[in-house]
């Protein structure tokens, strides 16, 4: 059934039941018209030996001879062979030789009967008193030649006829597919974030402009409610951070007119307070920037590879200040689609989280590979890990791990990054690229990996991307 | 450093415009209030200021539109905007439309008095060497060329890997100017994110490590609560 659901299988369907009705009409129609014609060849047969013997009469022998003679000279007979035999089967006289003894009534001749000038025929055969018997034999060869040309007829006018559904099928398919594809390629284009795009209505009316419309209207609501999703954000963005903005710079005022170092301290603590607000606010502000999907418009061909070996080097003096130190493995090149500054926040995230849960002297090993097309990114650390089932708590928004996977290290700001923004965020990019996040033990340690698709993976991509 | 611009705040919350104010007067700023963008072009008619501090929503002329017209009418001024809108997109569209900075809301009125005098003095430099030569940058007795990879101080050769020297052209080019930390991520890292770790902290450690390998006083002074600054 999911066979006939596609066009092709469809198509080849409709072909097949129609080269199957084509072929059958043929057949039927040849099969009737030999029938009929050997019909015609019997009665003729019959007609003709009663003429010669009318039932119910005995003539002597000498007289059924003499009418089969005047026969023969008084009508055009001259297809038609005439045998008269004894009851014993020897030939009394006719116009043809017999090798074998045919039966009563009719009967198919063949070639091998030998009958002279006589390639397929019908036989007819009648007893004619004291045991003689009259066979009167007709061809059907002029008949079976017309045949041949018959089956030429057949051939060339059904032959058109097929071509041409074909030629037609193939066209419609064509037409069909391409109407088909301009609305994929809008979705695709859609999805790689291009909202502008639209299907092209042709102005024919037809069910294809039809549908064109729908689908064009259908994408200009969902445009309407991505402007109003980042309206959204947009709005929540101003009404939170101006009151915040403005609660800030008030306690900094507040804490130049304190009198005692112990209010100073007190309000220092809330200015604190309120950045880590603002920082956590950022970063959800920052999540729902990338999955509003708008970036896509600004991917480019990157090398992943050179891109995290870059930013490992970078954040190495950052490792070795804290006592802990980063390994690259060097790769050979893999090309992905991506956004460049995203990418990097995602590496610098995963190292900074690496250095942030790790004890003193620990290792964060950063590698990248190929596996037919997809692009993977390992960045894993020799600490305690995180257990399985805390696995998906970690990559949850605001998700909070129990205390042994949290903040070893207070020298760094923990920002945002405490709260389990920086996995989500992590995650959030990684799903912008089409890809898949995944945390696995590194024995000891965690390892994180990210999977990404490399461009021959990504060409069928928006349905990747619909998949989800 | 620079002191006492004449600054033009564009902003309608009067609760935190008269407090943003009051700090940045703070600074020795002559601060000038508009409650939106209609106001602040009037007041620019009107006056001479060496700077504009500029919010994005606001009722009748949002900031970006203002910007624009400030811009059509081939006014350069420096503008910085302080916008509680925070996307990249949103920065891009700020920035394209003329602004000379980009700043998110809530911001400490240290880096903001950083900034203004970065740009200002961005703005003095460049009419003062209108083609200026970009192969050689020099302050004091450091001079880095950033098309040959090199940095020397005073006679010496100093080896700096790439984002070393990167970061002591960004100081060379602002020298007297205070640098924070998110200016130097946004102009020498070239992020729009900023790293939860002291990565700046650690490259102008090392930084300096390398400048007074040879002797020399420290040329890179720490501005507590600020960031930093290269002596002219």
């Amino acid at each position: 059934m999911t066979r006939l659901r596609s066009l092709r299988g469809l198509t080849l369907v409709f072909i097949a039941a129609f080269m199957a009705a084509t072929l059958g009409t043929g057949l039927i129609s040849y099969n009737e018209t030999s029938r009929t014609i050997a019909r015609l060849v019997d009665s003729r047969l019959a007609t003709t030996a009663d003429a010669m013997a009318p039932v119910g009469t005995a003539y002597e022998t000498g007289e059924l001879l003499r009418r089969m003679k005047a026969l023969d000279d008084d009508r055009d007979t001259g297809d038609l062979g005439i045998v008269l035999t004894d009851a014993a089967g020897h030939r009394l006289g006719g116009n043809v030789a017999l090798l074998r003894r045919l039966p009563l009534g009719f009967s198919m001749l063949r070639r091998h009967d030998r009958i002279k000038g006589l390639s397929q025929g019908r036989a007819y055969v009648r007893g004619v008193g004291d045991g003689r018997l009259l066979t009167v034999i007709g061809e059907t060869e002029p008949v079976d030649n017309y045949a041949a040309a018959r089956i030429r007829i057949y051939v060339t006018g059904f032959g058109t006829i097929v071509f041409v559904v074909l030629i037609g099928m193939l066209l419609f398919a064509r037409v069909v597919s391409a109407r088909i594809t301009a609305i994929r390629e809008t979705a695709g284009a859609i999805i790689a974030g291009d909202m502008g795009h639209r299907v092209p209505v042709h102005g024919d009316r037809g069910v294809f402009d039809a549908q064109a419309a729908t689908f064009n209207l259908m994408l200009d609501r969902i445009a309407d409610l991505m402007r109003g999703m980042s309206n959204i954000s947009s709005d929540i963005a101003h009404d939170l951070r101006t009151p915040l903005a403005r609660l800030r710079i008030q306690l900094q005022t507040l804490a130049r007119q304190a009198e005692t170092s112990a209010m100073r301290e007190g309000i220092a603590r809330a200015v604190a307070q309120s950045d880590e607000l603002l920082a956590m606010f950022a970063a959800v502000l920052r999540i729902a920037e990338v999955e509003a999907g708008d970036r896509r418009a600004g991917f480019g061909s990157l090398e992943i590879d050179t891109l995290a070996r870059e930013v490992a080097a970078m954040m190495l003096p950052v490792a070795e200040d804290s006592g802990r130190t980063i390994v690259f493995t060097p790769s050979p090149v893999v090309t992905i689609r991506g956004d460049r500054q995203l990418l990097t926040q995602l590496l610098v995230n995963l190292i900074e989280n690496g250095l942030r849960h790790t004890p003193a002297g620990s290792r964060i090993s950063i590698a990248v590979s190929r596996l037919d097309d997809v692009a993977r990114l390992t960045v894993s650390d020799d600490g305690q890990g995180i257990a399985p089932e805390q696995r998906a708590v970690a990559l949850r928004r605001f998700g909070r791990l129990d205390a042994s996977r949290r903040a070893l290290t207070p020298d760094h700001k923990t920002v945002g990054h405490g709260l389990g923004l920086g996995l989500a965020l992590v995650d959030a990019i990684v799903r912008l690229h089409d890809g898949s996040l995944h945390l696995e033990d590194a024995a000891p340690g965690l390892s994180v990996v990210v999977k990404l698709p490399t461009p021959s993976r990504q060409q069928p991509g928006p349905s990747i991307a619909l998949a989800r | 450093m620079f002191v006492g611009l004449t600054v033009l705040l564009v902003e309608d919350d009067d609760v935190f415009a008269a407090a943003l104010a009051e700090e940045l007067r703070r600074f020795q700023h002559d601060v000038t209030v508009a409650e939106d963008g209609r106001a602040a072009l009037a007041a620019i008619d009107h006056e001479q200021f060496d700077a504009v501090v500029l919010d994005w929503m606001m009722p009748r002329l949002d900031g970006v539109s203002m910007l624009k017209r400030l811009r059509d009418g081939e006014r350069t001024l420096p503008v910085i905007m302080l916008s509680a809108l925070g996307s990249a997109a949103e920065k891009v569209e700020g920035l394209e439309a003329g602004a000379d900075d980009y700043v998110v809301k809530p911001v400490a009125a240290e880096e903001l008095n950083a900034r203004l005098n970065a740009v200002v003095r961005g703005r003095q430099w460049l009419n003062a060497s209108p083609i200026a030569s970009a192969d050689t940058l020099r302050a004091g007795n450091i001079v880095v060329s950033p098309t040959r990879f090199r940095a020397w101080r005073g006679d010496v050769s100093i080896d700096l890997a790439n984002l070393e020297l990167k970061l002591l052209a960004e100081f060379v080019r602002n020298a007297g100017t205070v640098l924070t930390r998110t200016m130097l991520i946004e102009r020498v890292w070239g992020y729009e994110f900023e790293p939860t770790t002291n990565l700046v902290d650690v490259y102008i450690r090392r930084l300096r490590q390398k400048l007074t390998a040879a002797g020399g006083e420290d040329p890179i002074l720490t501005i507590r609560g600020v960031g930093y600054m290269l002596r002219e």
